[in-house]
């Protein structure tokens, strides 16, 4: 930042023009029908999200209402029955690098090492570059383990490993489905921290998937709650804490007043989910 | 391997010759030949060029049967995993040819191929080519398509996708085919042998049949066995090698 003479356009930035943003996703009418001419499973019925450019969006929902269904048709893996998803303008019809993906269960590639798997996204694109797997391995605390095959990894690590795997790649969108779901509390704390520094620092969107309210709260610019199936859009409540949210933030009374919130909302559904499923029995 | 295991496995082995000389010994299968007759049998066959060539010939015709089998069967299987349409056009006519039994080959086979030795070596390739097939099918058909899909979102195309992880995640299933092939591929080796006549294991044994000579039955017997197992063996350590991420099942 040399050129101090210019007329800074962003209090953020200055001496050069602010890049543009990227990784803004618009859900418009999603419909998603499963097996159409059987059963007919309708799991996310008429749904509309516009989530912005680097915002941290938590998903929430009693299970079953849609929210992997909505993660795969922005990820590309499912085609919308109805509707359509746009990635900064664009419409989604496929998996694509610039939105990375990390499933509830690992899914490292066994076969691979930890280096390979890191390596593995650079290597379909630009090209691998000497030394950058191991700088961001050494970055999740995974140094040490780059000729270990995932099978050799406690499962935090291999989390970590798949957040690394994901970050290489460099993606705009960074689409989570229950991520830290598996992890004992104490290492789902440090992924949790991890995982906000590495938003923090590289400016990126995330979708995050979870059934734990306070985990939503915690992590996220608004928390989305879904009805129970077929899913919709029920709720948005604003995350209006500051950041940097240290562990304490969970017993200020605004974090409460959130939580209650979100659970009241979740609880209704979660009751109108069972009574739908009595219904079908 | 802990030692008592390995005692009962020897124990396994060991209990044939003893149950074969107890059965000699008491008269229970008349013309069985003693184990004391193969043995020198054995010695004899030793010196013998013959014998070695007939060793060379079958170990050969297995092995390459069963490369070009594998060479066939894996591609061909994942390609009829992975498109319904590759499928629908292939397998019911590949299907409608497994059945047939490998004999029942032979005649045709001679017919038209130029060599009874093209002959014998097509029904040791269909041994060894049925079992890989299906099991590479059933391999690729198994793969878990989170790792399909999360190949794609790194920005693995079609071809990429088959190579880095329909390929190394249907590896244990067409290891398995594989070994179950080595086997078929050493039976089908040495019915074409004993039909086609020549050369190789199969023919030694039925001339020795032909000939009376019965020790040397046995001792044909005991090397195609050898050979078999010997044969697995080494799938089994190309499979370690190949996979050296996890072990293959030794049972
Ligand atoms: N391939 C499929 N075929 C038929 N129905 C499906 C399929 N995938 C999901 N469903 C159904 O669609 C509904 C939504 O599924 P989805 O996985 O999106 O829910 P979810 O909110 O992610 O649930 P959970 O919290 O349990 O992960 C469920 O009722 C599910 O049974
Ligand atoms: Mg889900």
């Amino acid at each position: 930042m040399s050129n101090q003479t210019q007329t800074t356009r962003e209090p953020t930035m200055e001496g050069e023009p602010t890049p543009e943003k990227t990784g803004a996703i618009d859900i418009e009418n999603l419909t998603k029908v499963y097996d159409p001419e059987g059963e007919r499973v309708v799991a996310v019925d008429d749904m509309d999200l516009q989530i912005g450019a680097e915002e941290f969006v938590a998903l929430l929902g009693p299970s079953g209402c849609g929210k992997s269904t909505v993660m795969n048709c922005i990820a590309g893996y499912l085609e919308p029955t109805e509707g359509e998803v746009l990635v900064d303008g664009n419409r989604v019809s496929g998996p694509d690098p610039k939105r990375g993906v990390v499933f509830q269960d690992n899914r490292l590639f066994p076969w691979k090492t930890i280096q390979e798997n890191v390596e593995f996204g650079p290597q379909m694109n630009d090209g691998v570059e000497e030394g950058r797997a191991r700088s961001i391995l050494d970055e999740m605390g995974l140094d040490g383990f780059e000729d270990a095959y995932p099978s050799g990894l406690s499962g935090g690590m291999q989390q970590r490993a798949e957040l690394a795997r994901l970050l290489a790649n460099d993606p705009d969108i960074m689409l989570m489905d229950e991520p830290f779901s598996a992890l004992d509390a104490l290492t789902k704390e440090i992924m949790q921290k991890k995982l906000i520094e590495v938003w923090e620092r590289d400016n990126r969107t995330v979708l995050f998937i979870t059934h734990d309210v306070e985990e939503a709260i915690l992590l996220a610019d608004r928390v989305v709650v879904m009805t129970a199936r077929p899913g919709q859009v029920k709720d948005v409540i604003d995350v209006d804490l500051d950041r940097p949210r240290d562990p304490e933030v969970v017993t200020t009374d605004r974090f409460t007043e959130l939580r209650e919130r979100a659970l009241s909302v979740i609880r209704e559904e979660a009751q109108r989910a069972l009574e739908q499923e009595e219904g079908e029995v | 391997m802990e030692t008592r295991r390995r005692l009962v496995r020897a124990g396994s082995v060991l209990a044939v010759p003893i149950l074969w000389f107890l059965l000699t010994r008491l008269g229970i299968v008349a013309g069985l030949p003693t184990p004391t007759a193969v043995a020198s049998s054995f010695l004899e066959e030793f010196y013998r060029q013959d014998f070695w060539l007939s060793v060379a010939r079958s170990t050969v015709r297995v092995l390459v049967s069963f490369v070009v089998a594998a060479a066939v069967a894996i591609p061909l299987g994942l390609l009829i995993g992975r498109y319904t349409v590759f499928a629908d056009l292939t397998f019911p006519a590949l299907e409608m040819l497994r059945p047939i039994p490998p004999i029942a080959w032979i005649p045709f086979t001679i017919l038209v191929l130029p060599a009874s030795e093209l002959s014998i070596m097509f029904i040791t390739f269909l041994g060894a080519f049925f079992p890989i097939l299906l099991n590479t099918i059933q391999g690729a058909r198994g793969v878990e398509v989170e790792f399909s899909r999360a190949a794609q979102s790194l920005g693995a195309g079609s071809f990429q996708t088959f190579r880095h992880v329909i390929y190394p995640s249907a590896l244990p299933a067409i290891h398995a085919g594989m070994i179950v092939g080595m086997g078929l591929a050493w039976v089908n080796l040495i019915a074409g042998e004993m039909v086609a006549g020549g050369t190789g294991l199969g023919f030694l044994t039925w001339s020795a049949y032909t000939s009376g000579s019965y020790p040397t039955i046995i001792v044909g017997i005991i090397t195609i066995g050898v050979l078999g197992a010997l044969s697995s063996a080494l799938v089994r350590l190309f499979a370690n090698w190949q996979i050296g991420w996890r072990e293959v099942e030794s049972a």
